[in-house]
């Protein structure tokens, strides 16, 4: 009787462990080895770079660009922000207002998931592959990074463009290259 | 007993064994979060279920354990077990909610966790009073402050080690990672405050503090019970130090050559602690273990 309640007890248990990870297996599977898959996503970013198929430009903090209270777009390219202006995008784009993406030539793109996604989340959360040099690996520099430390700073990004609407357009941002360490900790 | 302060040879190497042991369980704990989110994220929140099932498979088990350093040690890794859904659990909500990374790095799921500091404040405000809690820290509070109505505690044999240690485990991690994210919030504190200097400063001296009341216990149970903040205290200190970029923690960036070096200790205490235990089936619990 004891060995059948301890076989009831993890049967039932496991009959929900597998239920609930249904909700996993519609998302996409991982199957490429993650050595190959960086390769892959290095040598893609790299080769386009010198192609000039990459985008050069900063993450800017959407609500305060809407609004008119920051003009990222009017400063110098690289100097997106004051001091101050930019503690505050910082910590309105943690808050979760939208971040954009501001390039060179002054074009605005909207990050967001690939086509054909329905159900998404927050492009803020999205890991980006990180693309490095020998020298930036070397140093053991992070390995993917999100939007939201990278507010004001010069990137360069590898995506899908999409037409967007009225002048602005939409990207996926698959793989991302900047200068210096992604996560803060260290002042600056 | 720890009162006596009698440092023998075979509490000096139980408490060298516990906390190889403890600092290795944490670190693979860490690293293998690390790995499963970049060989294979779409298997982490079933990963996250697994260990839930498992944590609680594994404190329940513990009935059928008759010594208390038995019921410790799986009563240990019950708790990483659930630990660990808890903290699959905040990535899921995160996911499910928008939450963001912060600007200085903090992940989504311990933004949430931060704000669980209420629900923790009531579960440790029950542990500051329940009679039957053997807790030192606990103990010295209702002293200083005179929490109790009555001196009365609950006294007499404690029969499960095994989710009280689970348990323990749980609300240490869960009271210093709360810690740790109030004091890294730039709103509150911020990495370069003074309340994390003295977090830092704090957890650095009380940990050899910890150390040495570790020796006075001279039972694998309660050794191991008490090397569980002991190695916690600890381990503030090394997440400060990566957080203030002066250490590359191993089990984030994956350093095989020092992980190894952590794994062959977490293995070859796990090793020793089972060859100890093994020697002592025949020990019974014991109403003075107190840790």
């Amino acid at each position: 009787m004891k060995t059948f309640k301890i076989i009831f007890f993890v049967l039932i248990s496991f009959a929900f462990a597998f239920a609930v990870s249904a909700e996993d297996i519609k998302k996409k599977t991982n199957k490429q080895k993650y050595a190959e898959k960086v390769k892959k996503m290095e040598e893609t970013f790299f080769v386009a770079s010198k192609k000039g198929e990459t985008l050069k430009g900063v993450f800017i903090e959407g609500n305060s660009f809407f609004n008119g209270t920051t003009e990222p777009q009017k400063k110098p390219f690289g100097e997106a922000y004051t001091a101050d202006e930019l503690y505050a995008a910082k910590q309105s784009a943690e808050r979760n207002s939208k971040i954009m993406f501001l390039s060179y030539d002054g074009t605005l793109y909207f990050p967001c998931p690939e086509k054909g996604e329905k159900v998404t989340m927050s492009e803020q959360s999205h890991r980006i592959p990180r693309a490095l040099t020998e020298e930036q690996k070397k140093k053991g520099l992070f390995t993917w990074s999100t939007p939201p430390p990278l507010i004001g700073r010069v990137v360069e990004v590898y995506g899908k463009i999409y037409p967007g609407f009225a002048g602005v357009k939409g990207i996926h941002i698959e793989s991302i290259y900047f200068e210096g360490e992604y996560v803060v900790g260290k002042k600056d | 007993m720890a009162g006596k302060k009698i440092f023998t040879l075979k509490s000096i190497f139980y408490t060298i064994i516990s906390l190889v042991w403890i600092f290795g369980l944490t670190a693979i704990g860490h690293i293998s979060m690390v790995l499963v989110e970049k060989y294979n994220p779409a298997y982490k929140f079933t990963f996250g279920w697994q260990m839930a099932v498992a944590g609680f498979i594994i404190i329940y088990m513990t009935r059928w354990m008759k010594s208390d350093s038995w019921q410790s040690f799986w009563g240990m890794l019950g708790g990483l077990a659930l630990w660990f859904a808890f903290e699959y659990s905040l990535m899921y909500g995160g996911e499910r909610m928008g939450v963001c990374y912060t600007w200085n790095g903090s992940y989504p799921e311990y933004r949430l966790m931060k704000w669980t500091f209420m629900p923790l404040l009531m579960v440790s405000t029950y542990l500051l009073y329940q009679e039957s809690v053997r807790c030192n820290f606990i103990f010295f509070l209702r002293r200083v402050f005179r929490l109790m109505r009555t001196k009365a505690i609950a006294t007499g044999k404690i029969g499960n080690y095994g989710p009280r240690t689970a348990f323990e485990y749980i609300m240490i991690t869960w009271t210093f990672y709360i810690l740790l994210m109030i004091a890294y919030d730039p709103e509150l504190f911020g990495p370069y405050s003074w309340f994390t200097y003295m977090l830092f400063f704090a957890s650095f001296s009380v940990f050899f503090y910890l150390c040495y009341k570790l020796l006075g216990y001279g039972k694998f149970g309660p050794n191991l019970r008490y090397a569980i903040p002991t190695v916690t205290v600890l381990w503030n200190d090394i997440e400060i130090l990566a957080k203030w970029g002066m250490l590359k923690e191993p089990w984030v960036h994956i350093n095989w050559p020092i992980m190894s070096v952590i794994i062959g200790g977490f293995v070859v205490s796990t090793y020793l602690i089972v060859r100890d235990l093994r020697g002592k089936k025949q020990e019974m619990i014991e109403s003075t273990d107190i840790a």
